[in-house]
């Protein structure tokens, strides 16, 4: 059944994310980054950002948290094994810092019915924890019939 | 490093066997088709497949490793045009097609060894 376009819009609750140093050198030596900005300490506190930072696609991480709920909507009656990712965009704007608490909306941005596939587009939108937006991604899915 | 119009780009990673369930590991997402090479065979997939995420972040990567700044990078984006195996090749290129309000934006072409577009439409902008 084709997802339903009546959904574009709806939205789900929020989610704030607690970033760790050591998650971000998880996550940075998982894309084999060596860059000192994600692993040394001196280096991060003499840098322009005070504290280490991290990979900017470490944003795919608290974005995680809210796609799963949306994967979960029974309303949506999305078939996971259906599921491919099609699509991605980002926008940066300020750093992820280790202590930062990061919250993220989410909504469904956009909702296509093609011949073979339905895609849909997801918006997550984090600010950290002084009300500064950190990142916003478009994630679309293609969800094959 | 400046950011100049003309300026190249280029990065190569080797899919090591493993990389994809360590990047399962490090972004919480266990997708079977990434970890379970047998679960991705019965999907006609010629093994567990990396994730598409994980070959946007080596652009990233890529782009930022040039500016030394990972804080530089403003936009990113890109089509998921064909699968990433492990033992796979990718050769990531591009140069800085335009600089404009302090703003460089940078194409990229992003191959495995057998010159097949894993992404297409890739371009990122940075802080010039």
């Amino acid at each position: 059944m084709a997802l339903d376009r009546k959904f574009i819009g709806k939205t789900y609750p929020s989610f704030t994310y607690d970033v760790s140093r050591e998650k971000i050198r998880e996550y940075a030596r998982a894309i084999k980054s060596v860059d000192p900005h994600h692993f040394d300490e001196t280096f991060a506190k003499q840098s322009r950002y005070g504290a280490i930072i991290a990979p900017p696609t470490f944003a795919v991480i608290f974005h995680a948290c809210m796609i799963e709920p949306f994967f979960g909507d029974r309303e949506l009656n999305i078939d996971m094994a259906r599921i491919m990712h099609g699509e991605q965009s980002f926008e940066f704007f300020e750093p992820v810092r280790a202590g930062d608490y990061i919250t993220t909306s989410l909504k469904i941005h956009d909702i296509q019915n093609k011949e073979k596939a339905d895609l849909v587009t997801i918006e997550a939108a984090s600010k950290n924890q002084h009300g500064r937006d950190v990142c916003r991604g478009l994630y679309t899915f293609l969800h094959r019939k | 490093m400046k950011i100049e119009k003309g300026r190249e780009i280029s990065a190569h990673e080797k899919v090591d066997r493993y990389r994809s369930i360590i990047y399962a590991g490090a972004s919480g997402d266990f997708n079977p088709i990434h970890i379970d090479p047998e679960f991705a065979k019965k999907l006609g997939l010629g093994g567990s497949i990396l994730h598409g995420l994980c070959t946007l972040a080596f652009v990233a990567k890529s782009v930022t490793d040039c500016t030394g700044d990972p804080g530089s990078l403003r936009k990113l984006s890109c089509r998921f045009s064909a699968p990433v195996l492990s033992g796979d090749e990718i050769n990531i290129s591009g140069s800085v097609a335009e600089v404009q309000d302090s703003r460089g934006r940078i194409d990229l072409k992003v191959v495995n060894q057998n010159g097949l577009e894993v992404l297409q439409k890739v371009v990122a902008e940075v802080d010039a």
